[in-house]
């Protein structure tokens, strides 16, 4: 190796570390935790603009006094008791003055959850691995006239399957190229397209495309809806789920997502001295 | 958790819609609170996503979370106890049972109530009820009991509140005054309690960091009777009681009261911040702070504790920012994280002080702001940063969570000792209204504390002490009198009616204890001692100097505080604190001179001189009894106390100068401070009350029979040591 090479060599290593760094920060682990602390940030804030913080500090107190009065006077049934009564009433009255401010928080939350399951919640279909395609009908009568109209990239691997019971039919397929491919459906004349997403980093994934079903829709399909007068009522595809690695455990993204923005919401309410 | 269905969001969405039911009750609950018109939209949006199946997102979410976390914690911790409750429970109704069969078969009554009124007065109770201002009272009178009860010597609070307690004489409780004399220094310290910090030290340049826990060190002796009721199984609720600091074990609750520190360790020292340019120090119980006023904003800090960390870097302190508000009599206080406004001649709530040392040395205090004058100065007080009850840096109750639990439940409230700021006043510093509104707020505190702990004892012993008695007639005794020096300036038809008022609200919280109890709850109303004008002022020392028992160093006609220009080779007797008189004994003081065997002779003499000393200016008996101790008191603990007990007479009481070792020229003087009356004279002339819902024969009751009273209605044994004996109930059914 000449001197000359270093230089080169050097370059090709840093391109290599700040590549790996830069999948490191576009790693679905790092999004959740990025996204958990900001969510948790921006949660307390809200909600300490939208609560009754005297009251619910207040409310708490109350709560952590009768608990200690049934440690101070735990050989006095009749207080216990009592305590027991003033706990549960005490939790109502600050479930009531949570309730609204955690409205606003529960809002946006639940919309940014949605949009952010469509690329953490599934990943795409493996190349040349087999995935099934879905199509759920009406009636079993037209299973017949229902066809697959699929691009070079995607190979039906298997024979469609009936399930008339369930009113589905049930293809076998693989993707042998990176992408993101239309498979048309055929039936009564008319086409539906699914979207199939193969291989790719964090693709924006529908697992279902759906005829109706307004709030399913908007919760869980990233596809327009299909025609109302459409012979199919849904395509759906057995996306394989996305679960997220730590500390061995291997879990959904909402989970760990749950217990992160839970975390910061705890350290920011503390710094912040917001009471929640 | 690997999910098992791969259908995304929605599954997960559809398996938990079937808790959305839950969220029904939420919307009954919410109705309420969206009453107002303006939140129709609030409403709509929490319709409409009531039957959305995204709502079960919220037990996903981390909003929701919280919800589960912040409240139903709670639940579930009670149900953790009651778990622990249930498997426990027979085998402890089994020892209760046992216990109780002891205690409460003999009892003649499931409850006793004992109120303490500091320093309710048996004549102006007397007097008032003729006048019918205390109905309530009377009724006890009628029913019950009302006599003088016979008090301590020397009739002062920690003495003879350790005398209920204890039920022995001071001689076997080792309290004597406020202050104790150090024989070595001539020095006082406290008499309840020693506090010092912890043992250990570990050195780090300029930091010593503290191991371990303050050392606390109780110095009241004897047993509380209280402690003799747990024993047998007898639960008791203490509130306020003096000289119950340190807290000590027993079964049952108790709030330390009278003697309780500061944050500072002191038994009070408020602060006046000011932009007022002074010199003048307080003579006692306050500092001066000054106000840096920068473009109309003042800055200024409330003064902590001594920093434990830094050797010599003197006292930490937690600044505040003060802003007047344009147009108003009102300012912006900015206080740590707290931010309040308050108006001229208002008081804050309490407010939380942290005093940082450094990382994990803090002290947390609780303290008030009262905005005294916005324009043309800035002063505000602030009243003694109290121990925190809800986040206690040392203990003040038993158990500790005791002080939390009443903290949680009525929010902060006083822990000093002497809560009420009558240094304040004093020293003018604070007005009669705002003195007034100071105490009364502390009043109202221990009066929720009290109906909480009866609501809590339904059997067993419940008492609390009320000061509120002691500190206003301390400090508006002057109104009372037609000619006392400290209300001159006011004429006699424009006084007042304070201790009127005072009594009057006494009698209607008496009232509304009465309608809590039933005939099986015995309630006994008492004080300490009584209550007489304080209008002259006697310097003993002084006294002592013109008669040659106490000298001063060559060329001195006067003394600074605490002895400093004394000459004790040749003194022979000498005063400190409210009623004492020492000798300057060879073998026990550090410079002592006279003889022991001269000692007998020495108390003699003094007494002679000094009983019957009559007050020149107004020919009137400045001291009517003087009483050696070796007769006054017995026990293991009299080497402690004074030679001699001074009793002034009805309108006298040691000047506050001798109370604090200085000499002055002159013997007597004029009382002209707002501390007008006074109890620290000839016990015999300043009995206590005794009040009770049943009827006692007793000729003379005593403060020290109160405790082997008790004892023996809840059908216990007396113990052999006790000095009072207890009274004869006239008749119960049973």
């Amino acid at each position: 190796m000449s001197l000359f090479s270093i230089p080169k060599l050097l370059a090709g290593n840093a391109a290599a570390v700040a590549a790996f760094h830069f999948s490191l920060l576009t790693s679905p682990l790092a999004i959740v935790i990025v996204l958990s602390l900001v969510v948790g940030l921006l949660m307390v804030v809200l909600f300490g603009y939208t609560s009754d913080q005297k009251a619910i500090g207040i409310a708490k107190d109350q709560l952590k006094a009768h608990l200690l009065a049934v440690r101070l006077y735990r050989d006095q049934i009749p207080v216990v008791m009592g305590s027991y009564g003033k706990i549960l009433r005490g939790t109502g009255r600050y479930l009531k003055l949570a309730f609204k401010p955690l409205l606003y928080v529960i809002i946006p939350i639940t919309l940014l959850i949605v949009q952010i399951d469509r690329y953490l919640g599934a990943v795409p279909i493996p190349l040349n691995a087999p995935f099934l395609l879905t199509v759920h009908t009406p009636t079993s009568d037209a299973f017949n006239d229902v066809t697959l109209d699929l691009p070079p990239e995607i190979s039906m691997t298997a024979p469609p399957v009936h399930v008339p019971a369930e009113n589905e039919i049930v293809w076998r397929l693989a993707g042998s190229k990176e992408g993101k491919y239309e498979v048309k459906v055929a039936a009564g004349g008319q086409s539906a397209a699914k979207v199939v997403c193969v291989g790719g980093h964090l693709p924006r994934i529908s697992t279902v495309r759906l005829r109706g079903h307004f709030w399913e829709r908007m919760l869980s399909s990233a596809e327009p809806a299909l025609p109302d007068n459409s012979p199919i009522e849904s395509i759906s595809i057995n996306y394989p789920d996305r679960n997220i690695e730590i500390a061995g455990y291997a879990m959904n993204w909402i989970w760990l997502f749950f217990i992160l923005s839970m975390v910061a919401g705890f350290i920011f309410k503390e710094a912040l001295g917001i009471k929640i | 958790m690997k999910r098992s269905c791969g259908a995304g969001v929605l599954a997960r969405l559809r398996g938990s819609a079937a808790r959305s039911g839950r969220h029904c009750l939420s919307l009954r609950l919410e109705r309420g609170l969206f009453a107002g018109g303006g939140a129709r939209a609030t409403r709509c949006l929490l319709i409409a996503f009531l039957f959305l199946p995204a709502l079960a997102h919220a037990y996903a979410g981390p909003g929701a979370g919280f919800a589960v976390l912040s409240s139903f914690w709670a639940i579930f911790v009670a149900f953790l106890y009651s778990f622990y409750a249930l498997m426990t429970w027979p085998f402890r109704q089994l020892f209760r049972f046992l216990r109780r069969r002891n205690a409460y078969g003999k009892a003649t009554f499931e409850r006793a109530v004992i109120l303490g009124f500091d320093g309710m007065d048996p004549d102006l109770a007397d007097r008032f009820m003729k006048e019918g201002r205390l109905p309530n009272l009377a009724k006890l009178r009628d029913r019950g009991t009302f006599s003088k009860l016979r008090t301590t010597f020397p009739a002062i609070s920690p003495v003879a509140w350790s005398t209920f307690m204890t039920g022995v004489n001071p001689g076997k409780h080792n309290i004597y005054d406020f202050l104790a004399c150090d024989r070595n220094s001539y020095l006082p310290y406290l008499s309840s309690a020693e506090i010092k910090g912890p043992k250990r030290h570990i050195r780090i340049g300029k930091y010593s960091i503290p191991f371990g826990k303050t050392q606390i060190k109780g110095m009241r002796k004897g047993t509380p009777f209280w402690h003799w009721l747990g024993n047998a199984g007898i639960f008791s609720s203490v509130i306020r009681v003096p000289v119950t600091f340190p807290p000590e074990k027993f079964q049952g609750v108790l709030l330390s009261g009278m003697c309780v520190p500061d944050l500072k360790g002191s038994q009070g020292t408020f602060c006046l911040c000011t932009t007022r340019a002074s010199n003048d120090k307080f003579r006692e119980g306050g500092v001066r702070v000054p106000i840096e006023r920068t473009n109309g904003v003042g800055c200024s800090y409330v003064p902590g504790p001594d920093n434990p960390l830094v050797e010599k870097a003197g006292e930490l302190r937690a600044d505040f920012e003060i802003r007047p508000e344009p147009g108003s009599k009102s300012a912006r206080i900015v206080f740590g994280s707290e931010k309040f406004t308050l108006k001229v001649g208002e008081y804050s709530e309490w407010i939380p002080a942290a005093f940082k040392a450094g990382i994990g040395f803090t002290a947390h205090g609780i303290c008030r702001f009262y905005l005294k004058e916005l324009s043309p100065e800035i002063e505000v007080y602030v009243t003694p940063v109290n121990i925190d009850p809800g986040h206690p840096d040392l203990p003040i109750s038993h158990p500790v969570t005791y002080s939390i639990y009443l903290a949680k439940l009525f929010g902060p409230y006083a822990t000093l000792g002497l809560a009420e700021d009558t240094w304040a006043l004093n020293e003018h510093v604070l007005d009669d209204d705002a003195f007034l509104a100071q105490a009364y707020g502390n009043h109202e505190d221990r009066e929720r504390m009290l109906f909480d702990a009866l609501d809590k004892t339904r059997q067993g012993l419940c008492t609390c002490v009320f000061d509120t008695t002691d500190r206003v007639q301390h400090m508006f005794w002057r109104y009372l009198e037609e000619d006392h020096p400290a209300a001159r300036d006011v004429p006699h038809s424009q006084h007042p009616q304070v201790i009127q008022d005072l009594y009057e609200r006494m009698d209607r919280l008496i009232g509304r204890v009465m309608e809590k109890i039933d005939d099986d709850t015995l309630l006994l109303v008492i004080s300490d001692h009584g209550f007489k004008s304080f209008a002259r002022c006697m310097n003993l020392n002084a006294w002592l100097h013109q008669n040659g028992y106490l000298a001063l160093k060559d060329g001195k006609t006067e003394s600074g505080d605490w002895f400093e220009d004394v000459d004790w080779a040749r003194t022979r007797a000498y005063t400190m604190g409210l009623n004492g008189l020492y000798l300057n004994l060879k073998g026990r003081e550090k410079q002592g001179v006279v003889d022991p065997s001269e000692a007998d002779a020495l108390k003699s003499e003094l007494q002679k001189k000094l009983n019957g000393l009559v007050d020149p200016a107004l020919g009137k008996i400045g001291i009517t009894g003087v009483f050696i101790a070796d007769n006054v008191y017995r026990g293991p603990y009299t080497e402690n106390s004074p030679d001699l007990i001074v009793g002034y007479g009805a309108g006298y009481r040691a000047s506050w100068d001798s109370v604090m070792g200085k000499v002055t020229g002159q013997v007597f003087e004029d009382n002209i401070k707002a501390w007008s009356g006074d109890h620290c004279i000839d016990p015999r002339l300043v009995p206590g009350v005794l009040f009770s819902s049943h009827k006692f024969i007793e000729a003379k009751p005593a403060i020290v029979d109160v405790a082997p009273t008790i004892l023996k209605l809840f059908g216990l044994a007396l113990p052999a040591h006790f000095d009072g004996k207890a009274w004869t109930l006239a008749a119960k059914a049973r």
